[in-house]
C-alpha cells in the first residue's frame, strides 16, 4: 500500500481543513516542531485505515479539537495492487465511511460503511479492532512497518500479524495455486476440527461426531438389551432349577408315602400288643389290689384288737390322775381366796390417802386464793388512783377553751391575712400626723375615724383617711391632707372580711392574741397529752378487763378464802404448811401403794397356780375322754373288720387262694411283654417322624411350585419381549455404525494429519524464510553499528530475541543493548520485514520521531540505508528536527508550519 | 423310507455383519424354509426331519416361531423338530410356544424315546443345554428293530479339530447304536461320513441358507432315500439357498489390476441377491483413485450388501507424478512427508496418527483435492 495524501478536518489541533501531500513513493520527512501535530496526522492514517467510522467513547471523544463540538474527518488517498484509493471517514456525530476507487481518472464510490471500513482494513489486518479506537495489537502488518513516537521497538508481534506475515511470506514461497489448496486444506479440516483441534459439536457437528452419538446411544441400548437377554437366560436357568427341586420335592413326598404305607401294618401290630398288656396289667393290678386288701384287713383286725387291749389300759390310768388333779385344784382355790381377803383389807386403807391429798390440796387453793386476793387489790387501788388523776386532768381540759393545732393554724393565716389587708389599706390610706407642741383639741371632720381626740405635749396623733383628711385644730387652722385617689373600698372589705374571720375563729377562745391562742393550744396539747398517758396505764393495770370485772374477781377470790377459812378456822391466825402438808399425804399414799401392791401380787400368785391346777385337771379330763372315744372306735372298728362273719382260719384261706390268682396273672402279663420286648423301638415314632418329613416335603413341594410359578410367569413376561431379536438388531445397528464411524474417523485422521503435515512443512518453511530475514536485519545493523554487536536472531514471533556479539559465543538480550543500539536494532529488524512484505508491492513504512538516541554518526549511516531501502519501500519519516534528516537526497520534505500557514 | 433332512435354520439369527442387510439376510431365512417344505412336497418326502437349532435362540421373537411353524404347516405330511443347543429345552424355551400345537403335522422331538414315522422309526436326541460333552446318541438300542431306524441327533462328530467338543458323537455311532441313518445338526456345512465299509450312514445336511462369508456347501437340504432295513441310505443335495455370499480377494500389483477387480465385480450375477466382501490390497497408481472411487460406488449400490476393505492399498510408493507437479513449497514437502508415512515399511517414529493407513488416506484426499483444484 503507497500514501498519497492526507487531509484532515476538525482532528484535534487541525480544526479547519488541512492537507498534506502528494507524498513520494519513495522518501519522505514531515518536520515541524512540538505539538504541530505531527503524531496527530499519524494517528489519523491509522484511523482512517483501520479504525471503523462508528467507533465512539471517551478516545474517539479525544479527537475534537479542543473546545470545539466538531466531528473529526480524515481522508486518505492510496494506492494498493495497482489501484488508486480514496478513503474518507467521519467519526463521531457524522460518522460516516465512503471508499472511492480511480476509474478513468476520477474517484468513483466504490464501497460505503462497515464494507468500506473491512475493505480498507484487510489491506493491513484481517482482525478488527474491539470496542473503541484500534491499539497497536490490531494494526495488523502495520505493527511491522509503522512504529509511533517511542514506540520503535518490536517486542511481540500479534499472533494474526505473525500468521499473515508467515502466510504472506508462505504464499510468496508456494504460489497462488497453493493459496487455493490450502485453502481448501484448510477448508476440509476446519469443516471437522474446531481451532482449538477437537471435533466440532453442535449444528456444525461432522457425520463422524453424530456417528459416534449415534453409536453411543446404540451402546446404550445394546447394554440394556444384553442385560434383558441375559436376565432371560437367567431366568431360564433359575426356573429350570426351580422345576428340578419341584420336582425332587414331589419325588420326596412320594417316597415318604410309600414308607408310611409299609409302616402301617406294623405299628398296628404293635398297638395291638399294647392294649393286650394294658388289659393284663390290670388284672395283675386286680389281683395283687385284692390280695392286699384282705391282708390289710386281716392285719388291721389283729392290730385293732392290739390297740384296743392297750386303750383299755391307759384309760384306767386316766381315772387315777383326774383324782389327783381335783384335789389339788380345791387346795389352791382356798389360797387364793386367803389372798384376795387380805387385798381387800388394804384397799380399805384408801380414804386416809385421799383425805390428806385433799387437806394438801386445800391448804394450795386457799394460799393461792390469798395472794391472787391481794394482787386484785393491788390492781383496783392502783386503777382507782389513776382514774381520780384522769378526772382531774379530764375536768381542766373540759374547762380549757384551746384552739387545736388546725385552729390555731388557720388563725395565723387569718391574722396574717388581716394584717395584710391592714397594710394595705393602711398604705393607700393618707396620713396626717399631727405634733402637738402644746395640749389641745382635735376634731376629725373627714377620716376613718371622725371625732374628737384629745393633743398633748410631743405626743404624735396620726389621723388617717381617704380620699382625704380633715381635721380642726380648734382656733388654730382646718387642715386638709390628700393623696393619689385610690379605691379603698375593696381594701376595707378585705379587711372587714379578715377581721370577721378572725373574730369568727377567735370568738370562743376570748381573745386573738395569738400568742394567747398559742398558749391554749399548747397547754391543751399537754393536758390531752397527760390524759392519754393516763388512760393507757390504767389500761395496762386492767389487763384488757374493765374495772369491774377485776373487782367481782376479786370478790369470788375473796368469798372463796372465806368458805376455806370456814373450814379451816385456825388457818385465819396461822397459814397452812403447804410442803408439810404435800409430804404427809404422799407418804401416806406410798405406803398404801405397796401395800395394796404386795397383797395384789399375793393373790395374782395364788390365782395363777389355781388357774395351772385347773388347767392340768382339764387336760387329764381332755385325755381320758379322747382315750375313751379311741376305745369306742376301736371297737366299732373291730366290729365292722369281722362284720364278714368269717373267722381268722377262713380269712387266712382266702388270702392263699387269691395269691395264686394274682401270680397266674402275672405271668400273663410277663408274657405280652416279652413279645414286646422283641421290638427293637417304638414304630410309633418312626411313623411320627414319617409323617412329619411328608408335611415338609409337601411344603417345600408347594412352595418350589409356587416359586416356579411365579419365575415362569416372569420368564414369559421375557419371552414375549423377544430379548435375542431385540439385541441382534441393535447389535447389526451397531456393526454399521462402527463400519461408518472407522470410515469417517480413518478419514477424519487423515484430513487432520494432511492438514498437520501441510502446516508442519509450511513452518519450516518459513523459518527457513524466516533465515533471511534475519541476515537482512543484521547486515543492516553491522552497516550501521559495525561487528562488534554481531548479529541479531530473530524470535518465534519476528522480534529481535537476542544479539550474538562476536567476541562471545553467548547471545545478549535485547535489554541488555544500550539505547541507541537498541533503536538500531529495531530499525534493522522492521526494515528487514518490511522489505520481505514489500516483495511483492511496495509498501508504506512510517517512522514517526524514532532514532533519537541515536548519534550523528550512526544516523547518517541510516539515512543512506533510508535511502536505499526507499527504492523498495515507501518511507515517511516525522520529525522535529529535519536538520538531521538534511542530507537525504531524493526526498520529498513537507514543513508543517508552512502548510499551516499556507 | 423317503425324508428331508435339513438342520440349522438359525431362524431369528443376528447378522451384525452385514450392516444393513441383517434383516433382510434373516428373512431370507424364513423365504428359503418355504423352498424347503416346496422341495419336500415336489419330491414326494414323506416326512422332513429338522436336526436342530431351528431356531438361532430361545429368546427370539415370538412371531417367528409362528411364521415357522406355519411355513412347516403347510407341508403335506409330518414335520419332526429336534431341539439343538441353540434352542435347547429350556423353561420357556421356543418349544413351549403354542405354535406347534397350532398345527397337527408338526412334533417336538422333546423325548429321548423312539417315535414311529412312516416306514420306520425315528430315534431323536433332544439337546436340553446349550454345552455339553455328553455323547447324545448313548442311550439308543436300535440293533433289535425290525424297521428302518433313523437317529436324528445335535452335536460334533468326533475328529473336528475342537478344543471342547459340543455333544460329541462317535464316527462309528450309527453301528454302535445299530442305525440304518444319523440325520446330524450343529455345523453348517453339508459333510458325509461314511462307516467302514464306507457307506455314509451319517451326515450334515449343512443349514438351508448360508449364514456367512466363507461357509462352504452351505444352502442345501438333504434327500434321504432308504430302501430297507440294512440298507444303504442315498443322499442327494438340494439347494434351498438364494443368497450368495461372494468374497473377493484381490492385489493390486500393476496398472491396471483395479481395472480388473472392477471389472470382476460389474460382471457378478444377481448383484441383488448377492453380499459382497471385497478386500483389496496392493498399490494404486494415482491415475487408479478414482476407478477405485468406482468400484465403491457399484458395489454399494447394486449389491445386497458390500463391504470393501481398501485399508491396505497404498498409493504407488514410485508414482510422484502428481505430487511433483504440485506448487512447490509446504504442499510438495507435506504430500512427499505423507508418502514415506504411508509406506508400511516407514523405519522412523510413528507419532500417533500417523499410521500408514491414516497416512494413505491423507495422501489420496490430497491427490482429491489437487484433482479438485486443477478442475
Amino acid at each position: 500500500m503507497i500514501l498519497h495524501a492526507i487531509s484532515l478536518k476538525g482532528w484535534r489541533c487541525f480544526a479547519e481543513s488541512f492537507q498534506i501531500g502528494p507524498f513520494s513513493d519513495g522518501l519522505n520527512v514531515v518536520h515541524g516542531p512540538n505539538g504541530v501535530g505531527k503524531s496527530t496526522i499519524f494517528e489519523a492514517l491509522v484511523r482512517a485505515l483501520i479504525d471503523s467510522h462508528r467507533v465512539r467513547g471517551r478516545d474517539a471523544e479525544a479527537l475534537r479539537p479542543w473546545g470545539r463540538s466538531l466531528s473529526p474527518v480524515v481522508t486518505v488517498e492510496f494506492s494498493h495492487g495497482g489501484t488508486k484509493y480514496r478513503v474518507s471517514k467521519g467519526f463521531l456525530d457524522k460518522a460516516y465511511c465512503e471508499l472511492e476507487r480511480k476509474e478513468d481518472r476520477r474517484f468513483v464510490r466504490f464501497s460505503e460503511g462497515e464494507a468500506a471500513d473491512q475493505f480498507v482494513r484487510a489491506l493491513l489486518t484481517k482482525n478488527p479492532p474491539g470496542r473503541g479506537l484500534a491499539r497497536r495489537d490490531n494494526w495488523g502488518l502495520a505493527q511491522v512497518l509503522w512504529a509511533p513516537q517511542g514506540e520503535l521497538a518490536l517486542l511481540s508481534l500479534s499472533g494474526d500479524v505473525v500468521a499473515d506475515v508467515r502466510q504472506m511470506l508462505g504464499a510468496q514461497v508456494s504460489g497462488p495455486e497453493s493459496g487455493r489448496l490450502e485453502r481448501r486444506i484448510r477448508e476440509l479440516y476446519t469443516g471437522l476440527y474446531t481451532t482449538t483441534r477437537k471435533l466440532r459439536s453442535g449444528r456444525d457437528a461432522p457425520e463422524l461426531v453424530t456417528l459416534q452419538e449415534r453409536l453411543e446411544d446404540a451402546n446404550e441400548r445394546w447394554g440394556e438389551a444384553m442385560e434383558r437377554q441375559q436376565e432371560f437366560e437367567e431366568l431360564s436357568r433359575k426356573v429350570e432349577d426351580l422345576r428340578s427341586r419341584q420336582a425332587e420335592a414331589e419325588r420326596t413326598s412320594h417316597e415318604l408315602e410309600k414308607r408310611l404305607m409299609l409302616l402301617g401294618p406294623k405299628v398296628q401290630e404293635y398297638n395291638k400288643l399294647l392294649s393286650t398288656r394294658s388289659e393284663r396289667e390290670a388284672k395283675v393290678h386286680e389281683a395283687e389290689a385284692l390280695h392286699d386288701s384282705l391282708k390289710q384287713c386281716m392285719d388291721n383286725i389283729a392290730k385293732t384288737r392290739k390297740s384296743l387291749a392297750k386303750t383299755q389300759e391307759g384309760c384306767s390310768k386316766l381315772h387315777d390322775e383326774l383324782s389327783d388333779r381335783e384335789l389339788e385344784a380345791r387346795e389352791l382355790r382356798a389360797k387364793v381366796e386367803r389372798a384376795t381377803k387380805n387385798l381387800e383389807d388394804k384397799r380399805k386403807e384408801r380414804p386416809k390417802v385421799k383425805e390428806a391429798q385433799d387437806e394438801t390440796e386445800l391448804a394450795r387453793r386457799y394460799l393461792e386464793a390469798l395472794q391472787r386476793a391481794s394482787n386484785l387489790q393491788e390492781r383496783v387501788k392502783k386503777v382507782r388512783k389513776l382514774d381520780q388523776k384522769l378526772k382531774e386532768l379530764s375536768g381542766q381540759r373540759s374547762k380549757l377553751v384551746a384552739p387545736d393545732n388546725a385552729t390555731i393554724r388557720n388563725i395565723r393565716r387569718t391574722v396574717k391575712a388581716h394584717d395584710e389587708a391592714r397594710l394595705r389599706l393602711d398604705a393607700a390610706l393618707i396620713t396626717l400626723q399631727i405634733v402637738p407642741s402644746k395640749k389641745g383639741n382635735l376634731t376629725v371632720v373627714e377620716a376613718e375615724e371622725s371625732g374628737s381626740r384629745t393633743l398633748l405635749p410631743e405626743e404624735p396623733v396620726e389621723v388617717k383617711g381617704s380620699p382625704r383628711v380633715v381635721v380642726d385644730l380648734a382656733g388654730v387652722a382646718r387642715l386638709r391632707a390628700w393623696g393619689p385617689v385610690v379605691s379603698i373600698d375593696d381594701m376595707r372589705k378585705s379587711l372587714a372580711k379578715h377581721a370577721n374571720a378572725l373574730s369568727k375563729l377567735t370568738a370562743r377562745f376570748h381573745t386573738a392574741d395569738i400568742e394567747a391562742l398559742e398558749a391554749l393550744n399548747e397547754r391543751g396539747t399537754e393536758l390531752d397529752k397527760r390524759i392519754t398517758k393516763l388512760n393507757t396505764e390504767i389500761e395496762a393495770t386492767l389487763g384488757g378487763s374493765p374495772l369491774d370485772d377485776v373487782e367481782r374477781e376479786l370478790s369470788h377470790v375473796q368469798s372463796e378464802t372465806n368458805t376455806i377459812l370456814g373450814q379451816r378456822r385456825k388457818w385465819a391466825k396461822k397459814a397452812p404448811d403447804l410442803d408439810r402438808l404435800a409430804k404427809n399425804a404422799e407418804a401416806i399414799r406410798d405406803k398404801f401403794v405397796a401395800d395394796v401392791e404386795t397383797a395384789e401380787q399375793k393373790r395374782d400368785a395364788a390365782q395363777a397356780a389355781h388357774a395351772a391346777a385347773n388347767e392340768r385337771k382339764a387336760a387329764t379330763v381332755a385325755r381320758l375322754e379322747e382315750t375313751e372315744t379311741r376305745l369306742r372306735d376301736l371297737q366299732e372298728t373291730l366290729v365292722e373288720l369281722t362284720s364278714d362273719g368269717k373267722t381268722d382260719v377262713e380269712r387266712l384261706k382266702e388270702s392263699k387262694a387269691i395269691a395264686r390268682k394274682w401270680e397266674a396273672a402275672k405271668a400273663d402279663f410277663e408274657e405280652v411283654e416279652d413279645k414286646l420286648r422283641t421290638y427293637e423301638y417304638d414304630p410309633r415314632t418312626d411313623l411320627e417322624k414319617l409323617e412329619g418329613l411328608r408335611k415338609s416335603a409337601d411344603a417345600e413341594a408347594r412352595k418350589a411350585l409356587s416359586d416356579q410359578n411365579r419365575e415362569e410367569g416372569r420368564l414369559e413376561q421375557l419371552t414375549a419381549l423377544g430379548t435375542y431379536s431385540s439385541l441382534a438388531k441393535i447389535e447389526e445397528e451397531i456393526a454399521v455404525l462402527n463400519e461408518a464411524v472407522t470410515r469417517e474417523q480413518l478419514r477424519a485422521d487423515a484430513i487432520r494429519l494432511l492438514y498437520d503435515t501441510v502446516e508442519e512443512c509450511q513452518n519450516q518453511a518459513l523459518v527457513a524464510v524466516g533465515r533471511p530475514v534475519e541476515q537482512a536485519a543484521t547486515r543492516t545493523l553491522q552497516r550501521i553499528a559495525g561487528t562488534r554487536i554481531g548479529g541479531i536472531q530473530i524470535g518465534e514471533h519476528l522480534e529481535p530475541a537476542c544479539v550474538l556479539p562476536q567476541r562471545t559465543d553467548e547471545s545478549v538480550s535485547i535489554v541488555e543493548v544500550s539505547g541507541g543500539e537498541k533503536e538500531q536494532i529495531y530499525l534493522a529488524t522492521r526494515l528487514a520485514l518490511a522489505e520481505v512484505l514489500a516483495r511483492n508491492e511496495r509498501h508504506l513504512v512510517v517512522l514517526d520521531d524514532v532514532l533519537t538516541a541515536t548519534d550523528s554518526l550512526r544516523l547518517a549511516r541510516i539515512l543512506r540505508i533510508l535511502e536505499e531501502a526507499a527504492e523498495r519501500l515507501q518511507i515517511v519519516i516525522l520529525t522535529c528536527h529535519p536538520e538531521r534528516y538534511g542530507a537525504l537526497t531524493e526526498t520529498q520534505f513537507f514543513d508543517l508550519e508552512e502548510l499551516l500557514r499556507a | 423310507m423317503r425324508f428331508i433332512h435339513t438342520a440349522d435354520w438359525q431362524i431369528g439369527m443376528k447378522a451384525a455383519h452385514v450392516g444393513t442387510a441383517a434383516e433382510t439376510v434373516r428373512d431370507e431365512r424364513l423365504q428359503a424354509a418355504r423352498r424347503v417344505v416346496k422341495l419336500a412336497e415336489q419330491a414326494r418326502a414323506e416326512f422332513v426331519v429338522l436336526a436342530g437349532d431351528t431356531f438361532e435362540n430361545n429368546g427370539v421373537d415370538r412371531i417367528l416361531i409362528q411364521r415357522t411353524a406355519d411355513i412347516l404347516g403347510k407341508f403335506g405330511g409330518q414335520v419332526y423338530l429336534l431341539p439343538g443347543n441353540h434352542d435347547a429345552l429350556d423353561p420357556c424355551s421356543i418349544w413351549e410356544h403354542p405354535a406347534w400345537a397350532s398345527h397337527d403335522n408338526l412334533r417336538v422331538l422333546d423325548k429321548a424315546e423312539p417315535v414311529d414315522v412312516p416306514g420306520g422309526i425315528l430315534y431323536p436326541c433332544p439337546v436340553h443345554e446349550e454345552h455339553s460333552s455328553r455323547n447324545p446318541v448313548q442311550w439308543i438300542k436300535a440293533a433289535n428293530s425290525p424297521r428302518i431306524a433313523v437317529g436324528v441327533a445335535h452335536g460334533t462328530v468326533e475328529g473336528l479339530q475342537l478344543e471342547e467338543p459340543e455333544y460329541p458323537i462317535p464316527r462309528d455311532a450309527p453301528t454302535l447304536a445299530g442305525l440304518d441313518y444319523i440325520a446330524l445338526g450343529h455345523w453348517h456345512s453339508y459333510a458325509t461320513y461314511p462307516d467302514s465299509d464306507n457307506v455314509v450312514r451319517m451326515a450334515y445336511s449343512g443349514t438351508h441358507e448360508p449364514t456367512k462369508f466363507g461357509e462352504r456347501d452351505s444352502g442345501n437340504v438333504l434327500l434321504v432315500d432308504i430302501e430297507a432295513r440294512g440298507e444303504h441310505p442315498v443322499l442327494t443335495p438340494m439347494k434351498t439357498g438364494r443368497l450368495s455370499w461372494t468374497v473377493i480377494e484381490q492385489e493390486l500389483r500393476q496398472p491396471g489390476d483395479l481395472a480388473r477387480v472392477s471389472s470382476m465385480v460389474e460382471k457378478l450375477e444377481d448383484p441383488a441377491s448377492t453380499l459382497l466382501d471385497l478386500r483389496i490390497k496392493g498399490v494404486l497408481w494415482a491415475d487408479e483413485s478414482q476407478e477405485l472411487s468406482r468400484i465403491r460406488e457399484i458395489s454399494q449400490s447394486r449389491f445386497l450388501f458390500s463391504r470393501l476393505d481398501d485399508s491396505c492399498i497404498v498409493p504407488y510408493p514410485d508414482d510422484e507424478s502428481w505430487v511433483s507437479g504440485l506448487p512447490a513449497g509446504s504442499l510438495r514437502d507435506a504430500a512427499l512427508r505423507l508418502s514415506e508415512l504411508a509406506d508400511p515399511s516407514y523405519p522412523g517414529e510413528r507419532l500417533p496418527g500417523t499410521s500408514f493407513e491414516t497416512a494413505s488416506r491423507a495422501l489420496l484426499e490430497l491427490y482429491a483435492l489437487v484433482s479438485e483444484v486443477s478442475k
